[in-house]
């Protein structure tokens, strides 16, 4: 087992890799920009580092400044949170020649599903479906065939993008011609990668990723699906598990196929496979995140498994230590992102002190967050102040905790998005588990809220 | 330990140019290099862009071992009092002001802080005179040297690191007391920077 660990994150995920720590037993010293010196992780944690200015650029996005802050700290082992280096096969490739433990999948496994193009076509092979697309663009002439033959809509991906970030929905092929440039720039400009490629656009579609655990023996668990579908413009606001969109039996085969698929292809450590289900409850696979989620805790609450002390683990080298039939799926759960951004306001990021903070309690009820009273929201990075988690034995009692969870929080002094959530426990789509990834886009974040209101 | 090519004499423009390609491929080239190095059998790595050359050696023990031996001192921010944040003269609003005086008793003093997270390798002694920019000591940023450059001109007064020890990104190295003539001369714009260091 790794005995010290650099925590190269910042946030509510850093301060949840330290209590995983806290919890193994295991020291942890946080490694923080200027900027946030003053959140809860590097606060609590055995030793804190200062690596570099805001720019993430050279803190958090610098190779060298954390695997020299690791050095110094005297830590054998690095983990990289989301977002940042976590996904990234060289940063885990550097931290290994010096001698370190990346805390995720080793390089090979995360250089080999570092292309989404190449994933799809690799888990197909394991038998996943897909949605029906293109290989990479070349041209224009090839790419308007490749989009004929999948069939208008399309929609244009960047091979190397996440987040929703250069996707881009068209309906003809004069659309597709005019667009194909800008979409090169801007997936060049995000991701230093401007390769495409084309997938059919599915209308009213739900997102349902699977939680897989693997270890370096090759023995892998899935612990269950998680319904991502409320997003506004491809970023996830609320996510749940089960699904309510699908039966028993289609969540077990999609679990059941999606674990013996990256088992078969090599895959290691903590990973969520992603699809997309249509109307008709068909599952297609679109990507793997190598990483710890944002939404872990949903399944951490139906399943009562720690998943970034099991990352820890499986980074040690240690077996699994339980089988599929040790894993439970306990009633329901809901995770809001509580985000510091204002919704009347097209979700406009917002900074600032904030001067009163209570975090909701109570039975089933569970806040990860950085934040405190006094705590001074830096503008520099992404808006999540925090995540409420809240399970009962039934999603209808979930959600009825959920309400009184979100009355009882209060952060006040910097704007945020409870009231988006308080409205979707409002709202009819939601309430029938009908809520599909492009509802809230179509009525408008704003209309949805005044029709709450009159509620 | 690795080796770096060593410029000539260079103007304080060339210089800037130099550091900002410098933090380019230290980001970027230096960790696949070391990667590729111990991937290999090789002893040795070179790589040559523009006016730069980039070397880097298999040391004779384990490439982390001589910095996981660095002392620090153990610390990190308090919660409930800002003193942390508020009795460093390395806050972010310091920084665009490196010459910041520490206090009114002391206006002619400023302090150079460390441009890295790494191993603290001294370079001048105390006693020694200094232009505004000049390379005082050195960081060692996985045996890629960072120069610790001095805010002010004046005289080296203190060294506030012993060698050896590691330091991190903006901690105080040392402090550079400005002549008094050049103070009395310069006293408008140390009293500007004071305001802006407060502000």
């Amino acid at each position: 087992m790794v005995g010290r660990v650099l925590i190269a994150n910042r946030g509510e995920i850093a301060l949840r890799v330290l209590r995983a720590c806290r919890t193994l037993g295991i020291e942890a010293v946080v490694a923080y920009s200027e900027a946030d010196r003053e959140s809860l992780a590097p606060m609590l944690a055995d030793e804190a580092i200062c690596i570099g200015p805001a720019d993430a650029r050279r803190s958090y996005l610098s190779a060298p400044a954390l695997i020299s802050a690791a050095i110094v700290t005297g830590c054998d082992s690095i983990h990289p949170g989301y977002g940042f280096l976590s996904e990234d096969d060289a940063f885990a490739d550097a931290v290994r020649a010096h001698d370190l433990t990346f805390i995720g999948p080793p390089a090979n496994v995360l250089e080999r599903f570092a292309s989404k193009e190449e994933t799809r076509r690799l888990l197909a092979a394991h038998g996943l479906p897909t949605i029906p697309g293109s290989g990479l663009l070349l041209d224009e002439a090839q790419a308007l065939e490749e989009a004929a033959r999948v069939g208008y809509p399309v929609l244009v991906k960047p091979s190397a993008g996440g987040g929703g970030k250069g996707m881009r929905m068209v309906r003809s092929a004069r659309e597709l011609a005019a667009i194909l440039p800008i979409c090169r720039s801007e997936a060049r400009a995000a991701f230093g990668d401007d390769s495409l490629y084309l997938e059919r656009w599915l209308q009213d579609n739900r997102h349902v990723e699977v939680q897989v655990a693997v270890d370096r023996f090759g023995h892998g668990v899935h612990m269950w699906e998680r319904d991502c579908s409320v997003q506004r413009r491809h970023q996830k606001i609320l996510e749940e598990s089960p699904s309510p969109a699908m039966t028993a039996a289609g969540r077990r085969e999609l679990a059941e196929r999606a674990i013996k698929a990256v088992v078969a292809a090599g895959y290691e450590n903590v990973g969520t496979l992603e699809f997309l289900v249509d109307g008709e409850g068909n599952a297609y696979f679109i990507e793997i995140n190598c990483r710890i989620q944002v939404e872990h805790p949903v399944t951490e609450m139906l399943t009562g498994i720690d998943l970034v002390a099991t990352q820890i683990r499986i980074a040690s080298g240690e077996p699994l230590g339980f089988t599929q039939a040790d894993i439970a799926q306990r009633g329901h759960a809901i995770e809001f992102r509580i985000n510091a951004e204002d919704p009347e306001h097209d979700f406009r990021p917002g900074t600032g002190t904030i001067e009163r903070f209570n975090a909701p309690g109570g039975p089933g009820v569970r806040f990860d967050s950085h934040a405190y009273a006094g705590y001074e929201v830096p503008p520099f990075y992404d808006s999540l102040l925090g995540k409420l988690v809240v399970w009962a034995p039934t999603r209808e009692a979930a959600i009825a905790r959920g309400r009184a969870a979100l009355n009882e929080m209060v952060i006040e002094g910097v704007v945020t998005n409870v009231q988006i959530h308080r409205a979707l426990l409002t709202s009819e789509p939601f309430l029938e588990g009908k809520f599909t990834t492009n509802l809230l886009d179509r009525i408008g974040s704003a209309a949805f809220l005044a029709g709450a209101e009159r509620a | 330990m690795p080796d770096q090519h060593q410029p000539g004499e260079r103007t304080t423009a060339q210089r800037r140019a130099d550091h900002a390609g410098l933090a380019r491929l230290s980001d970027t080239l230096v960790p696949a290099l070391v990667a590729k190095l111990t991937g290999s059998g090789l002893g040795e790595l070179e790589v040559r862009e523009g006016d730069w050359k980039i070397r880097v050696r298999r040391p004779l023990g384990s490439g982390s071992s001589a910095a996981a031996g660095a002392t620090r001192r153990s610390e990190r921010p308090r919660m409930g009092s800002h003193a942390y944040a508020e009795g460093r003269a390395t806050s972010a609003g310091s920084r665009a002001q490196p010459g910041v005086p520490e206090g009114p008793a002391d206006n002619r003093r400023a302090v150079a802080t460390s441009p890295a997270v790494g191993v603290f390798r001294p370079g001048l002694a105390i006693g020694a005179s200094v232009h505004a920019g000049d390379r005082i000591a050195i960081v060692d940023l996985l045996g890629i040297p960072q120069d610790v450059s001095a805010p002010i001109d004046g005289t080296l007064v203190e060294i506030f690191v012993q060698a050896g020890e590691a330091v991190e990104y903006g901690e105080e190295i040392g402090a550079i007391e400005a002549p008094a003539a050049a103070a009395t001369a310069s006293g408008d714009d140390v009293a500007g920077a004071t305001a802006v260091g407060e502000a």
